[in-house]
């Protein structure tokens, strides 16, 4: 199954060009299913018609989901809601329990979970996910590799001495503090499908992002922020789709000066990403139903299937080159005093602005020195000195 | 001191709508602060200046800053902060990473919550205007203390207990490092009084909330349904921003002709939807607005004569009624699916759920007694009819319609 992320600012038109591409993909042959992981949902007002939290088919071969927190955390996860339900016994009530669990956070974690159930299905060959906002969707991204250092670390330890306290406790009020088998089992099931998912994610081979601008400054400043977040987490893009050119027919009266910033900004797009463009104008009213949808796919790829791999570029590349290994990350839109790199054993810790990421360096890395790092057009290399 | 957070979809314009608010209002003499709560910042880049987590000055009486969420927890949280880091390293957790783990899910939220409240208790200014993230996250800034709130309840017991049992066992087998007083006194700190001092303040009639808007059909479905969240939680929203408007000579190139007829439609759709809100409109402008000035100009387009810090327009807020007829709690909840509704009672609360986020309403000492006798939807309003507790034996606690 192949998985296809939709971001971008808001506003930008994700949502409309995640279903656009969904309904050509279906026009190629593929059972496609879009899963909207934004909790201000939007599918439904674009789609003209409703779409809930449970797959929905929405045209022919195109099925759709809303993924509600709530309603995810209702069905799936009562072991774990038991227990702080359990926690909370005499203090406060059901709704409490049900809102800590909805903590920041928890709509990636649950989206996540969405596509492997997906995946598990076996209906669809592919998936694509009309994500939050750039700020969220880094979250989600960032949340398996957490949870994975978390699990690997702090869990085992955890239950370890959640069984061995328990007989100690009992009868004792603070028994009830120590969560109980199930809950245990509840959260390594749900460790197993985000792991999962993660690997879906890093594999280019399957999963590309896919990130939609409109050609304005403030917007193409962030697209490549974001760009070089998802090369840091190793989430290969694999085409930046530009939303709401100006058509050719708008003169030079009121608008001239936005023509020629336009202009500017589609030549900086052009310059800065590493990756396949396309483009598509502004419509003439608003882009609402399925019959819009399909046509602004046929203007957005012509006769490519959408669900193509654009580039086969990886984000992380280790490389040879004149004897020596080097690792490449593309990062456009990054200055050098941005990038923090920190080698620990066998770990590369990397530190792009605010995102961070460690990778396991392959066994014929290990124990050797970094002999150089360089940012060369908006790729960072990392030279490794030879055994 | 008088708050203002501008909400939306992203990419309405929020930002530059919140900048020549404030920029427009400074220059008519009010001292006013921006702060942009967005973790993808777009300030300093509309106001064409690097902004930090500090307040910097760029013009008489007008600051702005962009919230470091890592700056804010480490001067508020550090000593929980560093506990956790301290347990997640006795894991084997390297540094790196577990200074990373630390920052807890919720981090952004609670760094705005708190720098808020900061610089709106500090009496530097009169007018504060709050740049949110988009639509949702408005919201959380107003359910996180409740939630934590019952979460530091939850580790006070954990202390407690701690303390009593689990401590002597846990430090001989375990070895691994508990929290310590201070650590729970600062969570204390931040949460009870902070948090709520701020809450408190997001909830008095100081405080508004604007929506911001473009003649978009999406974009405004969205802005009704956010308004009915911001009522259910009871933030008072006194304004809706439709902004971009075509002016006429926008609307002289054929390509904009249709845009231009449904921009009428969609204007008319959000005055009523947002009555008795205020309805401003401000055009589509010919250039980018960037820098102070451009901003403040903008801000005389947006508001005209109108005062940017007055109370535009009546907010819609939850009434108790009690007559001869009996008591009754009316709650707007504009452009409301029915269907998604739910109400049950639940000892002296009631539980209003909408589209699944639910609330819980305290009842006023009066209607404790009473049993809820009728729950209808009508007009955009809930009304939830009451009754005394001997007058209707056969009502239950908790009706849904």
């Amino acid at each position: 199954m192949r998985v296809l992320l939709y971001t971008g600012k808001g506003g930008v038109g994700k949502t409309t060009l995640a279903l656009a591409s969904a309904l050509g993909a279906a026009r190629h042959g593929h059972r496609v299913c879009v899963l909207s992981s934004d909790p201000a949902h939007s599918l439904a007002d674009a789609l003209g018609q409703p779409v809930g939290p449970h797959l929905r088919r929405v045209a022919e071969n195109v099925y759709a989901r809303e993924i509600r927190a709530q309603v995810e955390l209702d069905g799936a996860w009562q072991s774990i809601q038991a227990w702080l339900r359990e926690l909370l016994r005499d203090e406060a009530d059901s709704l409490v329990a049900e809102e800590l669990l909805a903590f920041p956070g928890i709509e990636e974690l649950v989206a996540l979970r969405a596509v492997h159930e997906v995946e598990q299905m076996g209906d669809f060959d592919v998936c694509i996910v009309d994500c939050a906002p750039t700020g969220s969707t880094m979250r989600m991204l960032r949340f398996p590799d957490a949870l994975r250092i978390f699990m690997q670390h702090f869990f085992e330890f955890e239950r370890k001495g959640a069984r061995f306290l328990r007989p100690l406790v009992r009868g004792f009020d603070a028994g009830r503090l120590i969560p109980r088998e199930e809950f245990f089992d509840a959260f390594e099931q749900l460790y197993e499908e985000i792991d999962d998912v993660r690997q879906i994610l890093l594999d280019s081979d399957r999963t590309s992002a896919r990130l939609v601008v409109n050609p304005t400054r403030v917007i193409v400043d962030e697209t490549r922020r974001s760009f070089a977040y998802l090369s840091l987490y190793g989430i290969a893009t694999d085409a930046v789709l530009v939303n709401r050119v100006m058509p050719e027919s708008v003169g030079q009266g009121y608008f001239s000066r936005w023509l020629e910033l336009e202009r500017e900004e589609l030549q900086a797009i052009k310059e800065s990403f590493p990756v396949p463009i396309r483009r598509v104008s502004l419509r003439p009213r608003e882009v609402i139903g399925v019959k819009a949808l399909e046509a602004l796919a046929l203007d957005l790829f012509g006769d490519e299937d959408p669900a193509a791999r654009f580039s086969t570029g990886r984000p992380i590349r280790f490389r040879r080159v004149g004897g020596r290994t080097r690792i490449e990350i593309d990062l456009p839109g990054i200055a050098k005093e941005e990038i923090e790199v920190l080698l620990k054993g066998a770990d590369l810790h990397l530190r792009v602005r605010d995102g961070r990421r460690s990778i396991s360096l392959p066994e014929t890395l290990v124990g050797r020195s970094i002999e150089k790092i360089r940012l060369r057009s908006s790729v960072l290399e990392i030279l490794f000195r030879d055994a | 001191m008088r708050l203002i957070l501008y909400t939306g979809k992203g990419g309405v314009g929020k930002t530059t709508t919140a900048a020549a608010t404030g920029a427009w209002a400074a220059e008519r003499g009010v001292r006013t602060l921006v702060i942009s709560a967005d973790a993808a910042h777009s300030l300093g880049d509309v106001l064409d200046e690097p902004l930090g987590p500090e307040p910097r000055r760029l013009a008489e009486r007008f600051d702005a800053l962009e919230i470091d969420a890592r700056h804010v927890i480490e001067s508020h949280w550090g000593r929980v902060r560093a506990y956790l880091v301290e347990l997640l390293r006795y894991q084997g957790i390297d540094e790196v990473v577990a200074d990373e783990l630390a920052l807890l899910p919720g981090a952004d939220e609670l760094a705005t919550l708190v720098c808020v409240e900061d610089w709106a208790s500090s009496g530097d200014y009169d007018l504060i205007l709050v740049d949110c993230a988009p639509t949702g996250s408005t919201l959380r800034l107003v359910t996180l203390p409740e939630v934590a709130h019952s979460g530091l309840r939850w580790l006070l017991r954990l202390q407690r207990a701690a303390a009593m049992i689990i401590e002597p066992i846990a430090r001989g087998l375990v070895a691994a490092p508990l929290p310590s007083a201070e650590v729970f006194a600062e969570a204390d700190r931040l949460f009870y009084k902070t948090l709520h001092r701020l809450r408190a303040r997001l909830l008095s009639a100081e405080t508004s909330v604007r929506i911001v808007v473009t003649p978009e059909m999406m974009v405004i479905e969205e802005a009704r349904r956010s308004l009915t969240d911001l009522c259910l939680f009871q933030l008072a929203s006194d304004a809706v921003i439709m902004n971009r408007m075509l002016p006429e000579e926008a609307l002289r190139e054929e390509f904009f002709r249709e845009w231009g007829e449904t921009q009428v439609e969609r204007l008319r759709e959000v005055e009523e939807a947002f009555h008795p809100m205020a309805c401003l409109t401000a055009p589509l402008q010919p250039d980018e607005v960037r820098g102070v000035k451009a901003l403040a100009a903008f801000g005389k387009v947006l508001f005209g004569d109108l005062d940017p810090a007055a109370h535009l327009g009546r907010a819609l807020r939850m009434r108790f009624e009690r007559d001869e007829q009996g008591a009754r709690i009316r709650l707007p909840l504009p452009g409301l699916d029915p269907e998604t509704l739910e109400v049950s009672r639940v000892e002296d609360e009631l539980v209003v759920g909408v589209a699944g986020r639910r609330r819980k309403i305290a009842l006023p000492v009066g209607f404790a007694k009473l049993e809820v006798e009728r729950v209808v939807y009508r007009e955009g309003e809930l009304i939830v009819s009451f009754c005394g507790p001997t007058a209707n034996p056969a009502s239950v606690p908790g009706a849904s319609l």
